[in-house]
C-alpha cells in the first residue's frame, strides 16, 4: 500500500538524527573536557546547572505546546464552522500580523507588562505558537472534500458527528505538521526565556555572552540544536503514528 | 389524514406543489413540482444541466430544504420530521461515492447502522451480509481501504453502504457518471439484478437519457425552467414524445431504442401477419427484445424468427413482419 511518508521517519532512515545527536553530545563533551576552564565556566557548566536549565527548557516547551494545542485546535474548529466564516478570516489576519512580530519584541512587552517568570513566558511562546496550529486546524478542515461532508450528512450524521468522524480524522496529517512546526518554534524560542527570568538553556547563552566565555556559549548552543533536532525527530515518529491509516 | 395524498399503501414518496427558492437566483430552481412514485419502482430523472432534477432529489432527504410544498415517504409527511433521523432511513449513494477514506470498507458500510446504535458484531456480520450481496467477497475487501479499490469496486461498496440499514428508499445521484464506460454498462446491469432481488424504492438522477431508458421503470424528464415535461416508461417516451423538448432530448435513433424495450412477444401479439414456413429461420424466446432477435437474424444471415410459445407452440415471421409489427405497436397512453 501507498503511503505518505513524513520526512526523517522512514524506518530505514530513522536513525540519522539519533546519531547526529548523540555525536553532537558526545563531542562537546570531549570538548569541555579538553580545554582548560576558568573558576566561572566551571561554575556555569556545573552538570546540574546544564541539567536544571535543560529541563527548566523541556518544561517551557512541553507546557507551551500543549496550551497552544488546547487553545489552537478548539477555535480552529469553531472557526471553520459555517456560522463562524466571516469571523475565520478575521482571526487568522491577526494571528498572521501577530507570526510577524519579532519573538523578543513579544517577550518584552508582556515582561513589562505582566512581569517576569516562567508563566510570563509561556503565555509569550502561546501566542508565538498558536499561529501555525490554528491555520493548521483550519486549513485542515477546509481541505476536506465537500463530497465525503456531503455524504456524511446525507446517510443522516449530525454535524457533530460529521466533525469527530470525517472532519478531524482527515484533518490529523496537517494539525500534526503544525503541531510539529510550534514544537520547534518553542524550542527556539524558549532560548530567549532567560530574559524574563524563566531560565532554560537561553540563560547559558546568556551567560556565556555576558562573561564572554567561549566554552559556555558553545556548550549552551549545541544543546539547543540537540534538543531542536531531538523534538523534531520525536514530533515525526509521533506524526507517522497518528496519521489515520487509509490516508 | 384522509386528506393525505401520499397515504395511499402504493405510494411510496409523494411530492406535492414542491418549490426550491434561492434568495440570490431570480427564477427557481424547482417550481411548483408534483410527482408521485410508487412502492418499488424505479425511477429516473433525468435532463439538461441546470433542470433541478439533483434539486429535486436532494429534497426529498432534505439535504435542500424545500421553499414550498410537502413531501411524504411512506404515508408519512417529512417535511418537517428530525432530518438526520429521516437520513438514516434512506440509502443515499453520490457520484463522488464519498467513502470515508481512513475506514476500511467493512467500516464505511457499517456506517448507518453504527449511527442507528447496532452492535459492533452484528455491524461486522451486516457488512459482510451486504459486500457479498453487491459482489465483493467480504473476507478479501472488508479490511481494506476505499483507495485500495478500483472506482467500480468503490461505487459497489457506496451502493452496500447505502443499504446497510435496509431502507425502503434509496436516493442515487449520477452513481454511475463516474467510472469508465465498460464498467459503467457492468455496473447498471449489476445494479438493475440487485433491484429484482431487493425491490427497493429508487430514485436515481442522471443526464444520460440511455441510462435513463435501460435502468427506469419510469422516467422524469426534466425541461428548462424545471418543468417536468414528461414522466412516464421508456417505451412511452420513446412511442409518444410528449412534447418536441422531449423528442429532441431523447435524440436521433428513437425507434431504433424502441426496439430494445419491446418484446417479441408482445409484438406478435398484434402482428396479423403470417410468412410461409419456407423460410430460413432462428429461434427466439417471447421475452427477448426485437432488438435481440433482429440481431440473431442478421447474424445467422436468416430470414426471419421462430418464436418458441409457451405450450410448445411455435410462430414463424420473417423481418419485414416484425418490424412492421414493432412500428404498429404504439402502447395505448397510460
Amino acid at each position: 500500500m501507498e503511503r505518505v511518508t513524513v520526512p526523517g521517519t522512514r524506518r530505514s532512515t530513522a536513525w540519522v538524527v539519533p546519531a547526529i545527536v548523540l555525536l553532537l553530545v558526545v563531542g562537546i563533551t570531549v570538548y569541555v573536557g579538553s580545554v582548560p576552564l576558568d573558576s566561572s565556566e566551571t561554575r556555569s557548566l556545573a552538570p546540574e546547572v546544564i541539567f536544571t536549565s535543560l529541563w527548566q527548557h523541556v518544561q517551557l516547551v512541553v507546557v507551551s505546546t500543549v496550551l497552544t494545542i488546547a487553545i489552537g485546535v478548539p477555535l480552529g474548529v469553531l472557526l471553520t464552522r459555517s456560522r463562524t466564516k466571516g469571523a475565520g478570516a478575521v482571526v487568522l489576519a491577526a494571528a498572521n500580523a501577530g507570526q510577524a512580530i519579532p519573538s523578543i519584541g513579544v517577550l518584552v512587552l508582556l515582561a513589562m507588562i505582566f512581569g517576569v517568570g516562567f508563566w510570563m513566558a509561556v503565555i509569550a511562546l502561546v501566542a508565538y505558537a498558536l499561529l501555525p496550529v490554528l491555520r493548521n486546524t483550519m486549513v485542515g478542515i477546509r481541505q476536506v472534500d465537500r463530497a465525503l461532508i456531503d455524504a456524511g450528512r446525507g446517510m443522516g450524521m449530525s454535524a457533530r458527528e460529521v466533525l469527530f468522524t470525517i472532519e478531524l480524522p482527515l484533518a490529523v496529517p496537517v494539525m500534526l505538521a503544525g503541531i510539529r512546526v510550534a514544537l520547534i518554534l518553542n524550542v527556539g524560542v524558549a532560548t530567549l526565556a532567560a530574559f524574563t527570568n524563566a531560565g532554560g538553556l537561553g540563560s547559558i547563552i546568556s551567560s556565556g555572552i555576558a562573561l564572554n566565555r567561549m566554552p559556555v556559549l558553545i556548550v549552551g548552543s549545541v544543546l539547543t540544536i540537540c534538543l531542536a533536532l531531538t523534538v523534531d525527530w520525536l514530533a515525526g515518529i509521533a506524526e507517522r503514528r497518528l496519521r489515520p491509516r487509509g490516508i | 389524514m384522509s386528506e393525505n395524498p401520499g397515504s395511499s399503501p402504493d405510494t411510496m414518496i409523494y411530492l406535492e406543489g414542491v418549490s426550491k427558492r434561492y434568495p440570490d437566483q431570480g427564477k427557481d430552481a424547482v417550481a411548483g413540482l408534483s410527482m408521485e412514485i410508487k412502492r418499488g419502482e424505479f425511477v429516473v430523472l433525468v435532463g439538461p444541466s441546470g433542470c433541478g432534477k439533483t434539486t429535486t432529489l436532494r429534497m426529498i432527504n432534505r439535504l435542500v430544504e424545500p421553499t414550498e410544498g410537502r413531501i411524504w415517504i411512506d404515508g408519512k409527511d417529512v417535511t418537517h420530521v428530525d432530518v438526520d433521523q429521516l437520513r438514516r432511513g434512506i440509502g443515499y449513494v453520490i457520484q463522488q461515492i464519498g467513502l470515508l477514506p481512513h475506514l476500511t470498507i467493512a467500516e464505511n458500510v457499517a456506517l448507518v447502522p453504527k449511527l442507528l446504535g447496532v452492535a459492533k458484531n452484528k455491524r461486522r456480520e451486516r457488512a459482510e451480509e451486504l459486500l457479498d450481496l453487491v459482489g465483493l467477497e467480504p473476507a478479501t475487501y472488508g479490511n481494506r481501504y476505499p483507495r485500495q479499490l478500483s472506482g467500480g469496486q468503490q461505487q459497489r461498496v457506496g451502493v452496500a453502504r447505502a443499504l446497510a440499514a435496509d431502507p425502503p428508499v434509496m436516493l442515487t445521484d449520477e452513481p454511475f457518471g463516474a467510472v469508465d464506460p465498460i464498467a459503467r454498462e457492468k455496473l447498471q446491469l449489476e445494479f438493475l439484478r440487485l433491484q429484482e432481488r431487493i425491490r427497493k424504492t429508487i430514485v436515481l438522477v442522471t443526464h444520460d437519457i440511455d441510462e435513463a431508458l435501460r435502468l427506469g421503470d419510469r422516467i422524469a424528464i426534466f425541461g428548462p425552467g424545471s418543468r417536468l415535461a414528461q414522466f412516464d416508461t421508456p417505451l412511452q417516451i420513446l412511442s409518444n414524445p410528449a412534447d418536441d423538448f422531449v423528442r429532441d432530448f431523447v435524440g436521433a435513433g428513437a425507434s431504433v431504442r424502441r426496439l430494445t424495450l419491446l418484446k417479441v412477444g408482445d409484438v406478435i401479439g398484434t402482428s396479423t401477419m403470417e410468412a410461409s414456413s419456407v423460410l430460413t429461420t432462428v429461434e427466439v424466446d417471447p421475452g427477448e427484445s426485437v432488438h435481440r432477435a433482429l440481431e440473431k437474424v442478421l447474424a445467422a444471415g436468416a430470414e426471419g424468427v421462430n418464436v418458441q410459445l409457451a405450450g410448445g407452440a411455435s410462430r414463424i415471421i420473417d423481418i419485414q413482419g416484425l418490424l412492421t409489427a414493432a412500428a404498429q405497436r404504439t402502447p395505448v397512453p397510460s
